[in-house]
């Protein structure tokens, strides 16, 4: 099937499979759950043979596999490629892995942009994998140390890689973190949103720009791995 | 002058680069144009060079780790290696270092850091720069554009060779421009070959301000450990059946495989060679007639063929000749193996070419494949001819 979908059926029966090639913002508050919810988009593709690409700014390479092992989902023969911001940054050294690979800091742009595309060539090229996510988490770890341009360019030249390789790319953005001037650049290079946004004790999200109108909101909360939603009123 | 330690590049700058001179590897994003710089600083380290590395993106306490990956020991030559830490700063963390940038976004900080450092350096040196990109992002454009230019004027007046490893973002069109033409006195470009993803690498020779050789690119990929080697994709080993070129193939190869049937080869032999900073994969075909429709196959798009003939067996020549014509050898560049010289009535391989008519220009090397003599002669001969320099 060509396309993509998340793997959150109340979004996804709304907005059908989102074409390759696209790129999204993931924006919302601390706290939403939104490693949760990468994590299910991930695991939703892998588990059809996609390969995901993860650019993990605020957890080791590690540690990003053990919420997989900790809710008991078979990743073995899973083809994820994680690119590892954070292990020397820590002062630590560690060998890169076949599924890891470590950029030397988030200000490392152009190492971060070397792993991507390594992992893009074993991914569509050596294993022929036609469909690839990738998901960078969080580009605002990266804007902590690096002006809006630099990112602007980063990101220019990467979800062009995305649109070329026929893969889906999703960006998560703190919300509050960053002045709308820079929310409002960074938008411009993305085809829709996945918004998240506080709803009374707990969050609401929807989907912005691939169906005429925004998809409603759902209320949601996480059990375990499974995310339940409930359309808001 | 010092040596880029990056095979076939030397040959391009006629030798390396002149003290004084600057230097830039201009990489296109996605592509390891990085390893560019830091073999560079390795290479001249392990020289016996003093050698400064101007970390922008990377914490110093890594940058070991970092090298280790390519089997470069850079602990053996730390009393040679300066490190300028203009990154601590940036993440608010300590540095253990002599030289410290105190606020990398800040360009006159950077400066009088480089300044200090040129002027405190009591040899010719190599000052590298770990990522020029990161300089720019930190202190903008034109800044950092003037700043080059004081520095590579400060390196003219010390004699020291300054190298720099950038990557070419979608900045402003002018400042890639005096980036590609104008500030550097060598520009060496590091490219990708992109289909959806990029699946090769390469460099060429931009600009060599003292060098008039001609401009070519090679491919290369990266090893780890061992760094850049030129890449050739596809080197064809032909020849007539029971030649040797299975045994030739298994004998370069560092991993190899045949398709083979009762001791001949139906298919194809596969292997990888890895020497002298060449990395190759080689193809052997079958010898025997019947199989012409899989050799014609098989060499398609060779960079480079091994004819190799039992040097007894000169009623064969004539099938040699053959397969080089079904190879499409003529238009490439060829070495033929005179093979089995352990053999009494082996021919020499000056009277081989009596039996072909060939230019002086294509070798005849002898060698004995089964004993592995020779073989890696004639290899270095056939990748030096296919990625010769003009
Ligand atoms: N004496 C001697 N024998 C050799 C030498 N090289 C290869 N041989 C022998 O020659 C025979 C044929 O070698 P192969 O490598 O299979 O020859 P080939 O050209 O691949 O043969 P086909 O694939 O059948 O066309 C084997 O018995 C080898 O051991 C050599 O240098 N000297
Ligand atoms: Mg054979």
């Amino acid at each position: 099937m060509s396309g993509y979908s998340l793997g959150i059926k109340e979004i996804d029966d709304h907005i059908g499979r989102i074409r390759g090639g696209s790129n999204i913002m993931m924006i919302g508050p601390p706290m939403s759950c939104k490693d949760d919810i990468i994590n299910i988009i991930i695991y939703n593709g892998v588990k059809d043979n996609d390969a995901a690409i993860v650019v993990s700014t605020r957890e080791p390479g590690e540690r990003v596999f053990n919420w997989f092992k900790e809710n008991k989902l078979d990743i073995s023969n899973a083809n994820i490629g994680i690119v590892d911001c954070v292990t020397k940054t820590l002062g630590m050294g560690a060998a890169d892995t076949e599924n890891i690979k470590r950029a030397s800091s988030p200000v490392d742009l152009t190492g971060i942009g070397v792993k991507i595309s390594q992992f893009f060539e074993q991914f569509l090229m050596k294993k022929n994998i036609a469909n690839t996510r990738l998901c960078i988490n969080s580009l605002s770890t990266i804007l902590m140390y690096s002006n809006i341009q630099t990112v602007f360019r980063f990101l220019h030249v990467f979800t062009g890689r995305v649109k070329a390789a026929n893969a889906l790319g999703i960006y998560v953005v703190e919300d509050e973190m960053h002045d709308p001037q820079t929310i409002a650049t960074l938008k411009q290079l993305f085809d829709g949103m996945i918004e998240i946004k506080a709803s009374g004790d707990g969050y609401a999200m929807r989907v912005v720009g691939f169906t005429p109108k925004p998809t409603p909101w759902f209320n949601y909360e996480m059990d375990g791995m499974n995310l339940i939603m409930q359309e808001s009123v | 002058m010092i040596e880029t330690g990056i095979i076939k590049l030397d040959d391009y700058l006629m030798g390396g680069i002149p003290n004084g001179k600057s230097l830039i590897y201009y990489t296109h994003p996605g592509v390891e144009g990085n390893v560019f710089g830091m073999q560079t600083l390795y290479h001249n380290l392990a020289a016996g060079m003093k050698c400064v590395f101007v970390a922008s993106s990377s914490d110093p306490s890594m940058i070991i780790d970092t090298f280790n990956e390519f089997g470069w020991n850079l602990e053996a030559y730390r009393e040679n290696l300066i490190i300028v830490d203009a990154y601590s700063g940036l993440i608010g963390a300590t540095s253990n270092e002599k030289y410290i940038v105190g606020d990398p976004e800040n360009i006159d900080s950077l400066n009088e850091t480089i300044e200090k450092v040129i002027e405190e350096l009591d040899d010719k040196s190599v000052i590298m720069f770990e990522s020029l990109s990161t300089i720019m992002d930190l202190c903008g454009e034109q800044k950092t554009l003037d700043a080059i230019k004081n520095w590579n004027t400060y390196g003219m007046l010390y004699e020291h060779v300054l190298i720099y490893n950038f990557t070419a973002w979608p900045y402003e069109p002018e400042t890639l421009e005096h980036m590609k033409h104008n500030l550097f006195d060598a520009v060496i470009t590091v490219g990708g070959i992109a289909e959806r993803v990029i699946f090769g690498q390469y460099f060429g020779v931009l600009k060599a301000e003292w060098s008039d050789v001609e401009l070519k690119s090679m491919l290369f990929r990266v090893l780890r450990p061992g760094g850049i080697r030129i890449y050739i994709p596809k080197i064809v080993v032909t020849g007539p059946f029971d030649a040797g070129k299975s045994t030739f193939v298994h004998a370069l190869s560092t991993r190899a495989v045949s398709v083979d049937r009762i001791g001949t080869t139906v298919a194809l032999d596969h292997g990888h060679v890895d020497y002298k900073g060449f990395s190759a994969d080689i193809f052997g075909t079958p010898g025997q007639e019947r199989f012409d429709p899989i050799i014609k196959m098989l060499s398609g798009e060779a960079m480079g063929i091994f004819l190799v003939v039992d040097s007894t067996n000169t009623k064969d020549f004539v099938r040699a000749k053959q397969m080089l014509e079904i190879t499409k050898a003529y238009g490439l560049p060829l070495v033929i193996i005179a093979n089995k010289q352990d053999k009494s009535d082996a021919l020499k391989p000056e009277e081989i070419r009596k039996h072909f008519n060939i230019p002086d220009s294509v070798k005849i090397l002898p060698a004995i494949a089964d004993k592995g003599v020779g073989v890696f002669e004639a290899f270095e001969s056939l990748v030096n001819k296919i990625t010769e320099v003009a």
